[in-house]
């Protein structure tokens, strides 16, 4: 029954899961600009946004069209709504990683610190894997627990309180202060990165659920164990 | 419309659609008809494309019906039906003098919204066409393959020698389309085909048209809007017209992809119907 | 409480409601049980006045000889009339279908309107005078004959096949006509093939009825074939063959008992040929609708 509509909500799926591994592989490359120092690495990641983009815009359109003609109903119409909102957080991942693209061809040639670097990558990996289990969730319908979601997110915090700690404690050479700032603003884009993919994995939840809720919220402390 | 993966390489392309690429099947130019001095339809214009779903969708009354039948000319079956204006079939004008509307009917068939099948076995149903228009060759093998294109041989294949009246609705349809179908028609048309049958076999009869696309040209009649949205991949709206002297004629206001009538059409008249707000 | 406007207990006007539909079906029972009894009054009293003259030899037998009025049969006055309106069928059955065609599906309606009325007329022609048209056209030049018999009793039932026939058509869907010329068939072809198939449950009716009618006619065959009492073994249609009903006739005619015996017992085989065509006709009727599985 419905064949057309099914394959049709299969094949926005797919398109969203490229898009998924695009982007981690956009992640991965922005830690690797940052831990080389790669100016040609960077302007490589920048043009592979366009990849990301051209999905994410195929998406865009197509949903209203998709809600237009099959009307989707009870979990279809979550699975698309969901759709929606996870390609528009992975577009906004992707942009974060262009950005870290270009804050690290400004920083090309400043003196770098390792520790901050670690850190870094520390984060960068994190958000990897975060990402990676919130798309598992959505994949599966499968969403027995947000905990692990939000426990993700804690070493993310404390590598990014080590690395502001380390990047205030840099000396006063005008050029290392300016290599600290472009760094903060990397990291700035990590943590982002992170809080959109617990986005994601709020997504998957509500699919699964039928009801939307936030699991972290920057007014709110996180809410205890259920 | 279409599919996904169709778009990324499109957008690719810089392209938006390849509907506009295909040859036209039916051609009206300025194509009125009159029941007697009754103008029922004005001024129609309309390119029909090959292999594409096109659905007519309106409110009750605009003449839908009225101009499927024109288009294999059953319109004549009624005496005062007369149609002004060029409707040109592959080139052909369909009114011109020396055109055959038996033959006409062959290379264009039909459904009818309520199934209509003979009161003979399920086999002769299907023979039927074939044996009077003289394609008695492998009869069985025409009756088989017309029986699987309407997705209806496994559940007929034993039972070919019962009488037709004993299937239920949606097979009855689906056997009308079998026997349409065995002729070899470039055409089907459809008036109201699912009207009449419960959601279920409604859903089978849909997926049967994504199929049958591949195929023919198919053109449907349909009062459920929806059902032009799911199955159409062009759509024409036709709206009521009210002259002057009180007279209401049916007119196309919008004929547009489906997406775009369904996303945003154009005109307000075509907007006010499909959000249901009137007509 | 207060008593509620509207009650469900039976009410004096439930009372009468009842007793009248009672009322009703006790006389549309009597009225079918008259209807039965009167068949069976007649059948009953034209077999027992003929009983005595019914037997093995007077169906197998033919017309005694001479002026012997007991013994002898009628055989060939069945084989007689059988012929007569086997022929009168063979003529009546197509020509009364394809009138019926025509009219209910070709021809133009002040055309189809003249064509019933003519159908009617003819239908209220008296026999006898059929039969002297007949004799006129035929006999007076070429002698009577069971041809001529089977004409006239033809012209009687074409009205009659015409007009059961034209009913059924009538009845049978459009759908079934709309149906049929979508796929590219022509309107004759869905005629023959899709409208007089649904139609032949009413024109077996109808046949059946034009039968009766015909195989029950005197007066015609008086002119016609009246001769053929002579002839008593005979079956050959160019010849002036008996009629079952002539003999009823000359038996009738005839004073002694025996002969006025025969006279009944032919009216019964009579009324027997009648109900046993209509038997045959609903029987094939019945195969017929269980083939279309309807």
């Amino acid at each position: 029954m419905r064949e057309l509509y099914t394959s049709e909500l299969e094949e926005l799926e797919s398109v969203l899961r490229e898009e998924g591994k695009l982007v981690d592989r956009a992640i991965r490359g922005a830690l690797n600009v940052l831990a080389r120092d790669d100016l040609e690495l960077a302007d490589e990641l920048i043009a592979f946004d366009d990849e990301i983009d051209r999905r994410y815009l195929t998406i865009e359109q197509s949903i209203p069209s998709l809600l237009a003609r099959q009307t989707p109903v009870a979990g279809e119409l979550r699975l698309v709504l969901a759709i929606l909102y996870i390609n528009l957080h992975l577009e906004r991942i992707a942009d974060y990683c262009v950005t870290v693209a270009k804050l690290a061809k400004l920083a090309h040639g400043l003196p770098r610190d390792r520790a901050v670097l670690e850190a870094l990558e520390e984060m960068g990996e994190r958000c990897r894997e975060m990402l990676g289990t919130g798309l598992e969730y959505f994949y599966a319908r499968d969403f027995t627990d947000s905990q692990a979601l939000i426990e993700m997110d804690r070493p993310i915090d404390r590598a990014n309180r080590k690395l502001i700690d380390r990047l205030i404690a840099l000396g006063p050479d005008e050029s290392q202060r300016e290599w600290a700032m472009r760094m903060m603003l990397a990291s700035r884009c990590l943590e982002r990165i992170g809080d959109h993919a617990v986005d994601i994995g709020e997504q998957a939840a509500y699919l699964v659920r039928g009801r939307f809720e936030e699991f972290t919220d920057a007014s709110h402390k996180p809410p205890p164990v259920t | 419309m279409e599919a996904i993966r169709t778009r990324i390489d499109l957008a690719g392309q810089g392209r938006s659609s390849a509907a506009g690429e295909r040859e036209a099947v039916f051609e009206a130019r300025d194509v009125s008809v009159f029941y007697g001095d009754q103008k029922a339809i004005d001024s129609v214009n309309i390119e029909i494309y090959q292999r594409l779903i096109t659905a007519i969708i309106g409110p009750s009354g605009c003449g839908k019906s009225t101009f499927i039948r024109t288009l294999n000319r059953m319109t004549d079956l009624v005496p005062s039906a007369r149609l002004t204006g060029e409707l040109r079939y592959r080139g052909i004008d369909l009114y011109g003098p020396r055109v055959d509307a038996v033959e006409v009917r062959r290379r264009i068939g039909m459904v009818f919204q309520k199934p209509n099948p003979f009161p003979k076995s399920i086999y002769d149903n299907v023979a039927y066409g074939l044996r009077i228009l003289g394609m008695k060759k492998d009869l069985d093998e025409r009756v088989e393959k017309a029986l699987h294109a309407a997705a209806l041989w496994d559940e007929v294949k034993d039972r070919l020698k019962d009488s037709a009246l004993g299937l239920s609705g949606g097979q009855q349809q689906r056997l009308c389309i079998a026997r349409a179908i065995a002729v070899e028609p470039e055409v089907i048309l459809l008036d109201e085909p699912a009207s009449a049958l419960d959601p279920i076999a409604t859903s089978a009869i849909e997926d049967l048209m994504h199929e049958l696309k591949r195929d023919y040209t198919l053109v449907i009649v349909t009062h459920n809007m929806q059902q032009a949205a799911r199955v159409a991949d062009m759509t024409a709206f036709f709206g009521l017209d009210v002259s002057p002297d009180g007279s209401r004629q049916g007119v196309l206001v919008e004929y547009d992809e489906t997406e775009k009538i369904f996303t945003n059409p154009s005109d307000k008249r075509t907007e006010g119907y499909v959000t249901g707000r009137f007509g | 409480m207060p008593e509620p406007v509207f009650s469900l207990r039976t009410s004096g006007r439930l009372r009468r409601r009842q007793l009248v539909s009672r009322m009703m079906g006790a006389l549309a029972f009597g009225a079918a049980l008259l209807a039965v009894a009167v068949l069976a009054i007649v059948v009953v009293s034209v077999a027992s006045r003929g009983a005595s003259a019914l037997s093995l030899d007077f169906f197998t037998k033919s017309q005694a000889q001479g002026f012997n009025p007991s013994g002898g049969g009628i055989l060939f006055a069945i084989v007689g009339s059988g012929v007569i309106v086997g022929i009168a069928t063979l003529m009546a059955l197509p020509l009364g279908v394809l009138v019926a065609i025509y009219v209910s599906e070709l021809a133009p309606p002040r055309l189809a309107r003249v064509a019933r009325l003519a159908l009617d007329i003819t239908n209220g022609i008296p026999t006898i005078v059929i039969g002297i048209f007949v004799f006129t056209l035929i006999v007076v030049a070429h002698g009577q004959s069971a041809l001529a018999g089977s004409l006239a009793l033809a012209i009687i039932m074409v009205p009659l096949i015409a007009r059961a026939t034209e009913e059924v058509l009538l009845l049978v869907p459009s759908a079934q006509r709309e149906a049929s010329l979508a796929l590219g068939v022509s309107r004759w072809r869905t005629t023959f093939s899709v409208v007089v198939p649904s139609a032949m449950g009413g024109v077996l009716t109808g046949t059946t009825l034009a039968i009766a009618r015909a195989a029950g006619e005197t007066a015609p065959l008086l002119f016609l074939t009246s001769l053929g009492a002579n002839s008593y073994a005979d079956a050959n249609p160019l010849h002036p063959l008996q009629s079952m009903t002539y003999v009823i006739f000359t038996y009738s005619d005839l004073s002694d008992p025996a002969s006025q015996a025969k006279a009944w017992a032919t009216a019964f085989t009579l009324m027997c040929f009648v109900l046993v065509t209509s038997l045959a006709a609903k029987l094939a009727m019945a195969r017929y609708r269980k083939k279309l599985g309807g």
